[in-house]
């Protein structure tokens, strides 16, 4: 089966909005953190959840790992996206379950058996 | 069918008086996630695949109860995550049968036996106990990914009915399924006395890590009609048996991805339990700015195509019942006869 490689470690370069907006989904699907960089520097890292950009002020939604309640960010304070989490979803398929648990049998059999 | 009278004349008065009100569109059961933690890892699962820190926060019973008075709906389903870890799960319950709602607590019932020995669940005819179990034995440890989990499972199914409370089970189709073994899982859990069984194929989502085992639309028309074309009067499924003669290929049904809709850290969860495309603040906005065109077979929308689950075709099927003379004659003739 084909598995999607991870986005795991992913520094994208945004260069303006359209790319900024394509990063925001990326980040969306990602399942693991992320850090958002602002347009002063300042760092948020966790898990982004949602984002926004049917209304007048488009916004991404994140847990941040050190905080309680969700926090909001606008789209325009956003400068860089970098994918530094793990992400929990990789390799983590039926497939690869099931390649585990025949490699796992295939060493406990004793040779020739 | 096995839903008892009481819960079908909720269910029917509901539908009929959202109509009256000129309501198209209105849940008909809440699926709400209080926690997305597990104690097991089932592959495939996406509802777990979490950072540490988010997996650890869970919704307080405050704001699970505003999202049930916001909803409205009659039947509250709690999935997960495993409900039976949210610290809270006595209250949260007793909260909502204080509040007449049907209740389906989806557990893979590792823990139920024990949480059953505290004393914190009451017998009632609101609660149900939803155990996860994916097939015999074999098959199921191989779904969650366990050995012994469906052992555990049975005994605190026993150990629930024992008590005098409702237990029904819940069960994912994978292409891999047999039809005859299926067949041997419907009589053993009759056997165990469990009030009705609850089916769904399982389907590909875009977040969903395995997308090679999920049941395609005419792979599912064909394994439901090989497992039901003969159904034992004994077997009993608690749900609308037009969603089951829709799983088999003889009723066309649209989605209706409303119906159940989904409360959980995140927001109320856009547009239905399988997709996440994003999260409303509140239940009125869910259904006031979703996007509802563009979702269900007829859109055109490609992660639909194939999609038969529970959550999406189960509500339009309770709907053909109650609010057509074909849908209410072909229930009451499946009920009647057993037949599908
Ligand atoms: S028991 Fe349910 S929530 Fe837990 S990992 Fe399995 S499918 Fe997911
Ligand atoms: S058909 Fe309905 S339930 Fe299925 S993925 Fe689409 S919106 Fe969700």
């Amino acid at each position: 089966m084909s598995e999607e490689k991870s986005l795991e470690g992913w520094t994208p370069e945004i260069s303006d909005a359209a790319t900024l907006a394509e990063v925001v989904d990326r980040a969306f699907d990602y399942r693991g953190d992320v850090t958002v960089v602002l347009q002063d520097g300042r760092e948020l890292i966790g898990y982004l959840f949602n984002r926004n950009r049917d209304v007048a002020e488009p916004f991404v939604q994140m847990f941040e790992r050190e905080g309680s309640g969700p926090s909001s960010v606008p789209y325009a304070r956003i400068r860089a996206i970098r994918f530094t989490g793990k992400d929990t979803a990789a390799g983590n398929s039926y497939a690869a379950w099931l390649r585990g648990k025949e490699a796992a049998k295939a060493a406990s059999s004793p040779p020739g058996a | 069918m096995s839903v008892p009278v009481s819960q079908m004349w909720t269910v029917a008065t509901y539908v009929l008086g959202q109509r009256l009100r000129g309501n198209t569109r209105y849940p008909l059961v809440l699926m709400l996630e209080p926690l997305f933690r597990c104690n097991l890892a089932c592959a495939g699962c996406g509802k777990i695949q979490y950072p540490g820190h988010v997996l650890r926060k869970h919704l307080s019973v405050e704001q699970c109860l505003a999202a049930v008075e916001e909803c409205g709906a009659p039947m509250v389903s709690i999935p997960g995550g495993e409900p039976l870890m949210y610290p809270e799960i006595g209250r949260l319950v007793k909260e909502l049968v204080a509040r007449r709602k049907y209740v389906y607590l989806c557990t893979n019932a590792i823990l139920l036996k024990e949480k059953l020995e505290a004393g914190l669940f009451t017998p009632s005819k609101y609660l149900s106990f939803s155990v996860h179990m994916d097939g015999l034995k074999q098959e199921h440890d191989e779904a969650v990914c366990r050995d012994g989990v469906f052992d555990q499972a049975v005994e605190g199914m026993k150990e629930a009915l024992r008590r005098g409370f409702r237990v029904t089970t819940n069960t994912t189709l994978f292409d891999n399924a047999s039809p005859i073994r299926m067949q041997m899982f419907f009589d053993e859990m009759m056997d165990l006395g469990v009030e009705g069984m609850m089916l769904s194929p399982g389907y590909s989502y875009s977040k969903a890590p395995d997308q090679e085992h999920f049941l395609r639309r005419q792979k599912t028309n064909e394994l439901f009609s090989k497992m039901l074309e003969n159904p034992k009067k004994r077997w009993k499924f608690n749900q609308s048996p037009l969603f089951l003669q829709f799983l088999m290929g003889k009723q066309d049904f649209e989605c209706t991805p409303w119906g159940n809709p989904t409360y959980n850290l995140f927001g109320w969860q856009r547009p239905c339990y399988l997709l996440q495309e994003g999260y409303a603040p509140t239940f009125k906005e869910l259904m006031e700015t979703t996007r509802w065109e563009e979702y269900g077979r007829k859109s055109g929308n490609d992660k639909c195509q194939d999609c038969m689950v529970h959550c999406g075709h189960e509500p339009t099927a309770v709907n053909h019942t109650f609010t057509s003379w074909k849908g209410f004659r072909d229930t009451v003739a499946a009920t009647v006869t057993g037949r599908l």
